[in-house]
């Protein structure tokens, strides 16, 4: 338990100022990237040059990094519960089916979905991974005429 | 005035009616839901309404929004779990009644509390926010500019995120709002030359990613086994005792509600605590609260159903969100092309007129639907939440792809998903992250168009009155509050 414990302090501890540091990492990247923008003739320019904005904005948020780290320091109570990341793993597993089939994806998902919330009915496979994907399918296909990408299984329908 | 009329006989189209009808169903159904509210159903709905008629589409997302802010007393008195955020102080004392085997008297309560506050708020709409777009219409660049940055500064108190974290999370979405081709000069910014990027990110992806994917995210580690559910056997409107003991808790709520409703940014559930507490403060019998209080439930419904009405003041007249459903109802009337602001009294004034009769229609329609099927909707928080979620899930991804029939949209959709995730997780509300992405684009614009007017000479934008005024207002919203209690803790010194 204890062990628990310093486990989560630990883990809070980093997130603590590794969440501001990715900010700020962040924030170097973009203003880096808004050097490289095109910079526009005084005539042309309208009242300000494109970089001028987000550098604002870039800048504000660095500032606002530092008071809140001063301020009010993140502070997170538990873990990434393990569903939560299983759910975040099968996202990138979706993306990967969806190179496939758009809708072998959303099944796959949905049915990985129901695993995790720990109920393995057929009835619920079948209502999750199957009629429910069908019917959004034929909703939007034939009701607002919209072209899925193509795919080993909408195939059958587009031909 | 022909407008008024004209908005009244747009109700007289069957279709639009039927809409409404199950729009308001819909909203209950949504409302019911815990975890889903009316945020999520309008930015998870608002993929549909892209191929409809805009007020057709406009006065769906209204309907969502009004009746899923009242449906949430369904779950809240019944088993104790608002279906949104507004409704929480609802439980407080709508359960405590309900387990009295009550439940019938305090939604009855709940029911016509909201209505009130509801069609109050939208009386109020309809003479306020044209006079408000009228004061408007004299704004140059400069005063718009300053009157956006108000708005954003209501930001710092939105949601459940510390003010500074708020803050940031705004500035993200406005930086977000810079991706693409600037409007200004033509110039490419963070497109990595994909040409897909060359319009900027859709706020559509990023709603239903932040408010739908996201919540999923959050409930998927949620147990909701031990949800505890009251019995009802029928609901009954409250006596006339009941009425005689809160009109007075009624009138003011709705009166608190509809002001902090047309507050920027600052929405229903931040209307029903305050609506909650002064209803206690000014009871005979402030003991009663939080054990089955009706004035609690009445204080606190009638205040989150008028901020409805509320918000949408600022939203339609100025073109600034007045609370998070009203971001989504924004993106939705620009989606289809529309412009809020002080143009739309005078150009679109039969459109605005049409969405306030339909706010309206929908504030006298869940009153019987509250009544008379609170039993039926009551019954939705049994759908599981291992089928509703996986379903919500299909609905963002093919939601977000069927707007411009892009994958780039679904990723974006899910990138802000998992983005909204962590956010939350570590105490940055994803609200302003929406509201910055939708009023980033007009901020520098308005910036740009200043500068231009001014002559570049920055410096120059307070000596302009009513900029002033608002550039003080933002400093007070940012500002006030520390300098405050700075104030108090060197008064007590003394």
């Amino acid at each position: 338990m204890d062990n628990e414990i310093n486990q989560y302090s630990k883990g809070s501890a980093i997130e603590s100022w590794l969440i501001p540091l990715i900010i700020i990492i962040f924030c170097g990247f973009t203003y880096w990237l808004t050097t490289g923008f095109d910079r526009m003739p005084p005539i042309l320019k309208r009242g300000i040059q494109p970089s001028d904005f987000p550098q604002l904005l870039v800048v504000l948020m660095v500032g606002l990094t530092a008071l809140f780290v001063w301020k009010d320091p993140i502070k997170v109570s538990e873990k990434i519960p393990t569903p939560t990341f299983i759910a975040l793993g099968m996202m990138l597993v979706f993306v990967l089916l969806v190179q496939l089939d758009f809708f072998f994806g959303l099944s796959i998902f949905c049915l990985g979905l129901t695993l995790l919330w720990k109920d393995r009915r057929w009835f619920t496979f079948i209502f999750v991974g199957l009629l429910v994907p069908l019917g959004v399918f034929f909703l939007f296909d034939q009701v607002f005429e919209v072209r899925f990408p193509r795919g080993f299984l909408t195939n059958i329908w587009y031909g | 005035m022909d407008s008024f009329f004209a908005g009244l006989i747009a109700l007289a189209d069957p279709s639009l009616v039927l809409l409404l009808v199950a729009a308001t169903l819909g909203g209950v159904v949504i409302g019911a839901l815990p975890g889903l509210n009316a945020t999520t159903g309008a930015a998870l709905l608002l993929p549909f309404t892209i191929t409809m008629d805009p007020v057709a589409a406009i006065a769906i997302l209204t309907a969502i929004y009004c009746s899923a802010t009242f449906a949430g007393a369904i779950t809240a008195i019944l088993i104790n779990t608002p279906g949104t955020s507004a409704s929480a102080t609802t439980c407080l004392d709508g359960f405590p009644l309900a387990q009295k085997g009550e439940a019938g008297r305090a939604l009855g309560l709940a029911v016509v509390s909201s209505t009130i506050g509801g069609v109050f708020s939208v009386i109020v709409l309809m003479l306020a926010a044209p006079l408000l777009a009228r004061a408007a219409y004299s704004f140059a660049p400069p005063e718009y500019f300053a009157l956006t940055l108000f708005g954003l500064s209501m930001l710092a108190t939105i949601g459940g995120g510390s003010p500074i974290k708020n803050i940031l999370a705004g500035c993200l979405g406005i930086l977000l709002a810079t991706i693409g081709i600037d409007l200004m000069t033509g110039v490419n910014r963070f497109t990595f030359d994909m040409s897909v990027l060359s319009d900027g990110i859709g706020f559509v992806p990023v709603m239903i990613g932040v408010f739908g994917i996201s919540e999923l995210l959050v409930q998927i580690s949620n147990n909701q086994a031990g949800l505890e559910r009251v019995k009802l056997k029928a609901v009954k409107l409250p006596t006339k005792a009941d009425y005689l003991k809160v009109w007075r808790t009624i009138l003011r709520s709705t009166g608190i509600g509809t002001f902090i409703g047309i507050l920027p940014a600052e929405g229903a559930t931040v209307a029903s605590m305050i609506g909650y507490n002064e209803a206690k403060r000014w009871s005979k019998n402030p003991e009663e609260f939080g054990k089955g209080a009706i004035e609690g439930i009445a204080g606190s419904e009638a205040a989150n159903n008028s901020a409805t009405g509320g918000a949408m003041v600022p939203t339609l007249a100025l073109g600034i969100p007045g609370s998070p459903t009203a971001a989504v109802i924004l993106a939705g009337l620009m989606v289809h092309g529309l412009r809020p602001g002080p143009t739309m009294f005078t150009e679109q004034s039969d459109f605005a007129f049409s969405i306030f009769w339909s706010m309206m229609f929908v504030n006298l329609l869940f009153l019987g639907v509250g009544l008379w099927g609170a039993r039926i909707f009551a019954r939705v928080t049994l759908v599981p939440v291992q089928i509703l979620w996986p379903c919500v899930f299909i609905f963002s991804v093919v939601g977000a792809y069927a707007l411009d029939q892009s994958m780039m949209d679904v990723w974006i959709a899910l990138g802000a998903g998992v983005l909204g995730y962590f956010m939350r997780r570590y105490g940055f509300s994803v609200v302003p992250l929406a509201i910055g992405l939708i009023l980033g684009e007009i901020l520098e614009q308005r910036l740009g168009q200043s500068m231009v007017m001014l002559k570049e000479q920055w410096w120059l934008l307070p000596t302009r009155p009513l900029t002033l005024l608002f550039l003080v207002l933002t400093f007070m919203a940012l500002f006030g509050k520390p300098i405050w209690n700075g104030l108090i803790r060197l008064h007590s010194k003394v």
